[in-house]
């Protein structure tokens, strides 16, 4: 078809599909592999201490964030793998947009004996409670099935 | 207050160690693995798409702009030269010319291989004016034999593996004894 002939069929132009491959790799790094590593083989969590802040930094780190301190080996200590919820909300929409069968709630979990919080989904039936305050315990995959992943805690356990 | 540690080198001594791809195959490493879903569907338009449907029959196609008195491969609906539009499809042989070409020794996922392949470009017969063609593969030589100015016949993947795709056309061959 030349520029000036008329085009009768909008199903003529061909579209060229693809893939794109965009494999996406992400190291846990020197301080989160030794968190994940641990966490395959216990039932606690690793946090570390920067004693000049005096705050135990969780997720561990390498170094303090706030005086950049380094932590050291001796820095490390074992801690519950249960905390206290600080945040919620309840997510009625997948990450998709799609609305789910069962919503679920999400919450920002503070970490026991720790000054750090992580993200993680509470298992209830209770659907439209107040979980603010609430103490909760991580539930994690059975230990030899753990693969060293935050995918490992399962859910969040209300007390 | 915290004191603040003296660093005698610069940049400050930092832990750490490369990656490498033993640490992941061993699970030597903790880590994440994604693999989004991107797929994309592009419009090719009206003038590639009829170059593409030739492919898929064996034949190559180009358009003429009269104004300039081009014969344009890969066609396109309008000629980059004058702004006007193309008018006229031309049939073209599926011989040429190598234009350009190159000897490569790393494959097109960039790993180091020991035969190399040769790729370049085109000049098809009957596209005019010289350069005019497109890139492509070159076989049945090796590398020592391949030049600029060789005459080169195409390859077709037989007709039923044929989808509308550039790579309809395996490679160009030695054309033998000349122009056909």
């Amino acid at each position: 078809m030349g520029f000036l002939e008329k085009q009768t069929d909008p199903t003529s132009p061909m579209h060229w599909r693809g893939d794109m491959q965009a494999d996406y790799f992400y190291p846990s790094g020197i301080a989160g592999d030794k968190f994940f590593k641990h966490l395959m083989e216990k039932d606690t969590f690793l946090a570390t201490k920067c004693k000049p802040c005096n705050k135990i930094l969780f997720p561990p780190r390498l170094y303090c964030e706030d005086c950049f301190e380094e932590i050291t080996e001796d820095d490390w200590m074992e801690v519950p793998a249960s905390g206290k919820v600080k945040l919620f909300t309840k997510a009625t929409i997948n990450a998709h947009g799609v609305k789910m069968e069962e919503p679920k709630v999400i919450a920002l979990i503070d970490i026991d004996n720790t000054d750090g919080a992580m993200l993680g989904i509470i298992k209830t039936n209770e659907l439209d409670k107040d979980f603010s305050g609430v103490k909760v315990k991580a539930v994690l995959r059975p230990k030899g099935n753990r693969e060293g992943t935050l995918k490992d805690i399962l859910y969040w356990q209300v007390i | 207050m915290v004191e603040k540690k003296e660093y005698k080198e610069w940049p400050p001594y930092a832990p750490g160690t490369h990656v490498r791809e033993s640490d992941i195959r061993e699970k030597k490493i903790t880590y994440s693995w994604w693999e989004p879903e991107v797929q994309y569907s592009w419009s090719v338009g009206h003038a590639m798409s009829k170059f593409l449907q030739g492919l898929k029959d064996g034949k190559l196609y180009g358009i003429h702009c009269k104004t300039c008195k081009r014969v344009i491969v890969p066609p396109r609906m309008f000629c980059e030269y004058c702004f006007g539009p193309t008018e006229e499809w031309v049939e073209l042989k599926d011989t040429g010319e190598i234009e350009t070409f190159s000897i490569s020794y790393l494959d097109a996922d960039a790993r180091r291989i020991e035969e190399p392949i040769l790729v370049g470009v085109v000049s098809i017969d009957g596209a005019y004016p010289k350069p005019m063609g497109f890139m492509h593969y070159f076989g049945e030589m090796t590398k020592d034999e391949i030049k600029i100015g060789m005459k080169v016949k195409a390859v077709w993947k037989p007709e039923n593996e044929r989808e509308g795709s550039i790579t309809d056309i395996k490679y160009f061959k030695p054309l033998k004894g000349g122009s056909e």
